[in-house]
């Protein structure tokens, strides 16, 4: 003998999965269209700007950093992290100059300049705003 | 590939151990169903195990990158060795009637094609993930990984990054990377959908073995039909999902009274995210007052998760909490500064934002809800399942009253993906107290022989 669901539990049941399905729909939607955000932080482009400084500065060590960006603002956080995951194992110290430093440029300022303010003068510049300094020796 | 196949051996390390110690969980019926828990179960295991196993090995000896891995490979040896001579023992099928499953099955299956599809749309566009992920976890990862600085991983330099976060998925993903010898952006995507796909295995195949297909077929879709917890678990990329499979999937292995199993999920809950210590806290006095007799193995089975957490948060970790800034008297300052309300206005909103559009997924627990109403037998099970989201949710109003952070930064930050920690917990505890949608069929009753010889007779 089989017992017999009533109307109210089929109907449960069935409005559940459509609504689910619904949500499913919903979500694929959303996907679709937040593909245009592609990369928003750059991640990818950053691989190929510090190529150059991961071949030239050995894995142990532990650089300072600058940018030109505002501190504090996003940019600049998303550049330094960026910057740092990129760099890894090596280690930044944000916005201190220390004897090996990376310089990481959004846009185009006196790199020079800019190093010796932290009396830092240009080691390489790597191209595409990243620079390595080292610190002046004082005679 | 190299790096999501190893991804994989956790996974069957993690079935291995499942099938060895889960205390017959592959003979429960139906037979998919013990199926899709051992997968979900062994996947969230195997991954946590592993990633745990990587990193003492990392701390043991960091010249030997690859240690770890011929660990694992014995141990997998010995667990097939283990299950060969196992009993195959299966409990027979109760003949039972079951609402829809046939068409629910085929709805389950479109559903999970469309959300993967969503997810590959996702990875396309954001191979890295959403910020946390490769600002955070993979960062971390990074340098557990690469030359023999690991500890690097917890530096206190890395202010920007918090060192003082557990590891497990840090671990698990710097586990592929050293096995495969490449950092392959696969590895990171990998864990995070394995963590989806345990979480929807042990949802589906749980419910189904604790409350019938039916109903183990529609949790599975209403977790699918979970648009933000979809895209946590396909673009983010963070440590959220995770968390949100070991918190349920602790509560669901002690409703189906494997107690070990569930400490274990309850101690890699502490060695995946900091909130996963409110959870371990949570769940052990749950334990303790509403299934008491099972208290020491849920115990012993949160040993591996809460040792390394502990011994990192003690020995190795930074910092202590920011939360305890200022002392007493300044967090009392915080709680009483009039910040309840918009608290409470955020939780609103962002339980509101759960949904996308005019959809919010609740919307299919409403109708189950409706249709099928609540089971009083069923009270004490729901108010364990339920107990234990809820205590975390008033858990993570109370930091948000402390916290030494800017609130609204804080709220807009965090809250949402708290809420998605939370919500496999909600879907669970919705289907633990839904009537059964399954009925054993009545066998008509044979007649009685003295019976049948007196009819004949007369």
């Amino acid at each position: 003998m089989l017992p017999e669901f009533s109307l109210r539990n089929k109907f449960g049941a069935a409005a559940a999965a459509v609504l689910s399905l619904w949500g499913v729909i919903e979500y694929y939607g959303f996907e679709r269209d937040f593909h245009q955000h592609r990369d928003p932080y750059k991640i990818v482009a950053q691989f190929v700007r510090f190529e150059g400084l991961r071949a030239a500065v050995p894995g142990d060590a532990v650089l300072g950093y600058l940018s030109g960006e505002e501190p504090g603002s996003e940019l600049a956080q998303a550049m330094f992290n960026a910057a740092q995951y990129n760099l890894a194992p090596r280690l930044l110290q944000k916005d201190k100059a220390l004897d090996w430093t990376v310089g990481n440029f959004a846009r185009p300022v006196d790199f020079a300049a800019v190093g010796r303010q932290y009396g830092l003068r240009v080691e390489r510049d790597l191209g595409n705003g990243v620079i390595l300094y080292r610190k002046e020796q004082r005679p | 590939m190299i790096a999501v196949a190893w991804a994989l051996f956790a996974v069957l390390i993690g079935c291995g151990l499942v099938m060895r110690f889960g205390r017959g969980l592959t003979a429960l019926e139906p037979r998919w169903a013990a199926a899709l828990l051992v997968f979900g179960s062994g996947a969230a295991a195997g991954i946590g195990l592993t990633s745990i196993l990587f990193f003492l090995c990392r701390m043991a000896a960091p010249g030997i990158p690859r240690l770890g891995m011929f660990l694992e490979i014995t141990i997998f040896g010995w667990l097939v060795f283990e299950i060969s001579r196992q009993r195959k023992t299966s409990t027979p099928d109760a003949t039972a009637k079951a609402l829809f499953v046939p068409w629910l099955m085929g709805a389950a299956f479109l559903a999970f094609a469309i959300v993967t599809a969503g997810m590959t749309v996702a990875w396309d566009a954001n191979p890295q993930g959403n910020w946390d992920a490769w600002a955070i976890w993979n960062l971390r990862a990074r340098f557990l990984v690469e030359g023999n600085l690991p500890q690097r991983a917890w530096s206190a330099l890395l202010t920007e990054t918090h060192p003082e976060y557990p590891l497990l998925i840090s671990g698990a993903v710097a586990r592929c990377w050293a096995y495969a010898g490449s950092l392959t952006e696969a590895a990171p995507i990998a864990t995070s959908y394995l963590f989806f796909l345990s979480l929807l295995a042990m949802v589906t195949g749980g419910v189904a073995v604790y409350r019938g297909r039916t109903l183990g077929l529609l949790a599975g879709l209403a977790l699918l039909g979970a648009p933000t917890v979809m895209h946590e678990a396909g673009f983010a990329q963070y440590a959220d999902v995770p968390l949100a499979c070991y918190m349920m999937g602790a509560t669901m292995l002690i409703l189906l009274d494997r107690p070990l199993l569930a400490g274990l999920f309850a101690g890699l809950a502490m060695w995946t995210k900091d909130d996963g210590t409110q959870f371990v806290a949570i769940f052990l006095v749950a334990i303790a007052v509403l299934r008491r007799e099972r208290f020491a193995q849920v115990a012993m089975g949160a040993i591996p998760g809460v040792v390394v957490a502990l011994i990192f948060k003690i020995a190795l970790s930074p910092r202590t909490s920011m939360y305890l800034m200022g002392g007493p008297k300044a967090m009392l300052q915080r709680v009483v500064d009039g910040r309840f309300w918009q608290i409470s206005g955020a939780f609103a909103h962002e339980i509101g934002a759960l949904g996308f559009g005019w959809y919010h997924p609740i919307l299919p627990l409403l109708a189950l809800a409706i249709g099928l109403s609540f089971e009083r037998e069923r009270r004490r099970d729901w108010l364990f399942a339920a107990t234990i989201p809820c205590a975390m949710l008033a858990g993570y109003f109370s930091v948000f009253l402390i916290s030494p952070f800017p609130l609204k930064w804080h709220l807009e930050s965090s809250l949402n993906r708290l809420l998605v920690q939370l919500w496999p917990c909600f879907v669970l505890a919705t289907f633990v107290g839904l009537s059964r949608l399954e009925r054993t069929v009545i066998q008509a009753p044979a007649a009685p022989v003295k019976a049948r010889k007196k009819s004949r007779t007369s």
